[in-house]
């Protein structure tokens, strides 16, 4: 903050988000010296976001268009408690042009890019248009949107199958769907449409030529409102399930030198083009020829920022604040390096035993790894109930090492001190993403999980694990039948358990 | 104290007994000292020749989740278990025609109607929860039944959606 015009600092920011994101903005306000509000649903009403920060607006019912996606019941609650600016995280209005341009006209910063841009980069199809004119390569595609289902089924045949529908409007895989023959074209188009239209609330789509495996290369750029824009490096997201990264890292294995110099080049250049400003990332596919094509860019703080973090060293929230209150770039392209290895799992409330199937209930019990070189960026606590209405992501372990494989060993072992009983939860499965042979070769492609984890089941332990799980239940049935007969009764009362009900469980006179 | 429990459908029988501090324990044909202590409502330190493990213990009704050495491992008590067992029974015997919701979440379209034919793996509707929409396919070739659900409607987990009936009945 030493080169900050502190007359121009936000007092006051208002974070238009929920979960480990609106956790993590919150976090990096209090540093500032700036006041957090929090906005919550009903579904919300007791999650570590509302907690964690100064103040809480309540918005509305839990379904997201009634809440987190409703702007103008935003923009009010920030007029209410007299915020200056909003932090909208991503996913929900992050990348909404229409709220960026609400936020403009009420006098309220978004912390950003400008609706213009937003409006720009957030169009797919005219993103790409606008690479394409400034000589950046972009996947074979549709540049236009098609008037019909006729005319969508010859521009894939043009394309030749298999082809992707996309969202125009947004990512992260929500209404995306590969498709391999013409029968499933129509299908697949309404189900992204629908899936679109509820993620985003604009339901076009479009389609792109389906890449079998490439890598997903991405750079991180940072713009400021005066014309500097420098790159912060990749991240390698390959590792994807249903689009939906879920293992990040940087350095990419695939890059060197003069590979990683020409791609943070190019990152560069395309958000020039688009007239971009704040924080944002350009997504590339990268082929085994090593060529790479702009994919899209994501103009908002991305689910992955920390490993960036972790290796430049910069605090990518901290810089999208200060950006976004006119600052200058402090941060210089010759002077910006990348340290060591860092890599993210993201652990989602999903089953990965059973089709990844979503998985909310009662979080028991949470606990947490620790170490050196471990983060842990959450959004839920121990007594919470994961609710169904939002994006199944809980937390994001990242690591940081000084290489990759000391990186991978530290990830390894903080998802194995990972706990959280009542819900399914990724984490087993993400220790096996993270102990295979190709993932530790660093041979990653975004088939990854379909080649080498397909159909994958939680193990079951070992005998002595089995037998331990018996000795620690009947500890705890001996502890709560002890606790039942005491005087006082408390603790049968609060759990609701009768000493009837408790001594009904087990047989006295075995030992 | 003798207690029985079952895991993963499988009857367990094991022997607790406190003695001068420390415990003992029966399980099998195995016996073997132990010291345990409750390091908090839901943490268990648990050293067995020298070797010490913390282990995570949840209560759900009867049902407890244990988690040790990175493996999650469900220990019921044997009249749940009896619950879960014809619960399962039901499913198996069943056949694939009742098709149920896999988790809580919203019926974003269904896609046949009552008499409608159907083939194995047809989706047959399709279920948003936490904004990704689940295609709840057929495992059988049928006919559908009954429809209980429209779209729209918000359904918990297990609750019926569609009964399919053999073709050839």
């Amino acid at each position: 903050m030493d080169r900050t015009d502190t007359r121009m600092m936000f007092k006051k920011i208002l974070i238009a988000n929920r979960g480990e994101i609106a956790v993590r903005v919150a976090k990096a306000c209090r540093e500032m010296g700036i006041s957090s509000v929090a906005v919550y649903s009903e579904a919300d009403r007791s999650s570590l976001h509302v907690q964690l920060a100064d103040e809480a607006v309540f918005i509305g019912p839990a379904p997201a268009v009634d809440s987190y996606l409703a702007m103008e019941r935003i923009v009010r609650a920030a007029h209410e408690v007299g915020a200056e600016a909003i932090h909208p995280g991503y996913g929900f209005l992050a990348e909404n042009a229409d709220f960026a341009r609400l936020c403009e006209k009420e006098g309220v910063v978004f912390i950003g890019p400008k609706s213009a841009a937003l409006e720009l980069v957030g169009d797919k199809v005219r993103a790409r248009q606008t690479m394409e004119r400034a000589g950046i390569p972009i996947t074979p595609g549709l540049k236009t949107i098609p008037k019909d289902r006729a005319e969508f089924e010859r521009a894939a045949r043009t394309l030749g199958y298999p082809v992707i529908v996309k969202a125009s409007a947004g990512g992260g895989g929500k209404g995306m769907r590969i498709v391999h023959k013409e029968n499933d074209l129509g299908p697949a188009l309404d189900a992204g449409r629908r899936e679109a239209k509820s993620a985003f609330g604009d339901e076009t789509v479009y389609l792109e030529k389906y890449l079998e495996s490439p890598r997903h290369v991405e750079f991180q750029v940072l713009a400021d409102n005066h014309g500097a824009t420098v790159h912060l490096f990749e991240r390698e997201c390959s590792i994807q399930r249903r689009h939906q990264k879920i293992v990040e890292e940087t350095p990419s294995p695939a890059l060197d030198g003069a590979l990683r110099a020409k791609m943070g080049d190019t990152a560069v250049r395309a958000m020039q083009a688009a007239g971009y400003n704040n924080a944002g990332t350009v997504e590339f596919l990268l082929d085994n020829d090593r060529q790479f094509y702009f994919l899209e860019v994501n103009a908002r703080l991305q689910v992955e920022h920390p490993v960036t973090e972790l290796v430049t060293g910069v605090d990518l929230v901290r810089q999208q604040i200060l950006v976004a209150a006119g600052e200058k770039l402090s941060l210089r392209q010759d002077a910006l390096r990348q340290h060591g290895h860092a890599i993210e799992c993201r652990v989602y409330a999903e089953d990965p035993s059973n089709n990844f199937l979503p998985s909310s209930g009662k979080i028991f019990v949470l606990k947490e790894p620790k170490g050196p070189g471990i983060r842990c960026d959450s959004g839920i606590y121990g007594g919470w109930s994961v609710p169904i209405y939002y994006d199944p992501i809980l937390a994001k372990l990242i690591v940081w090492a000084e290489d990759r494989d000391l990186a991978c060993r530290r990830m390894e072992a903080a998802l194995g001190d990972y706990v959280i009983l009542g819900i399914h939860t990724t984490i087993g499965f993400l220790k096996d993403v993270i102990n295979h042979p190709e993932f530790r070769a660093g041979r990653l492609n975004t088939s990854f999980i379909k080649n080498n984890l397909d159909g994958w089941r939680e193990r079951a332990g070992g005998e002595d694990a089995l037998r331990l799980a018996l000795v620690a239940a009947a500890f705890d049935d001996l502890n709560s039948a002890a606790r039942s007969k005491a005087p006082a009764g408390r603790t049968a009362a609060k759990t609701g358990e009768t000493p009837w009900t408790t001594l009904g469980r087990w047989r006295i006179g075995g030992a | 104290m003798e207690f029985e429990y079952i895991v993963d459908g499988v009857p367990r029988k094991i022997a607790v007994e406190k003695k001068n501090g420390t415990f003992l324990v029966r399980a099998a044909e195995l016996a073997f000292a132990a010291d345990i202590v409750a390091l908090s409502d839901s943490e268990i330190m648990l050293r067995v020749d020298g070797r010490t493990t913390i282990v995570y213990l949840a209560r759900d009704g009867k049902r407890k989740i244990v988690f040790v050495d990175g493996r999650t491992v469900v220990v019921l008590e044997p009249d749940a278990a009896a619950e879960a067992f014809s619960r399962a029974d039901e499913k198996a015997l069943d056949g694939g025609l009742q098709i149920r919701a896999p988790m809580p979440g919203k019926v974003i379209k269904v896609q046949v109607a009552e008499g409608e034919d159907v083939r194995k793996h047809q989706t047959l509707a399709i279920v948003e929860a936490m904004k990704m929409e689940n295609e709840i396919t057929s495992a059988i070739d049928g006919r559908v039944k009954k429809v209980h659900v429209a779209a729209g409607e918000l359904v918990d987990a297990d609750k019926m959606l569609i009964e399919l009936e053999p073709k050839n009945l």
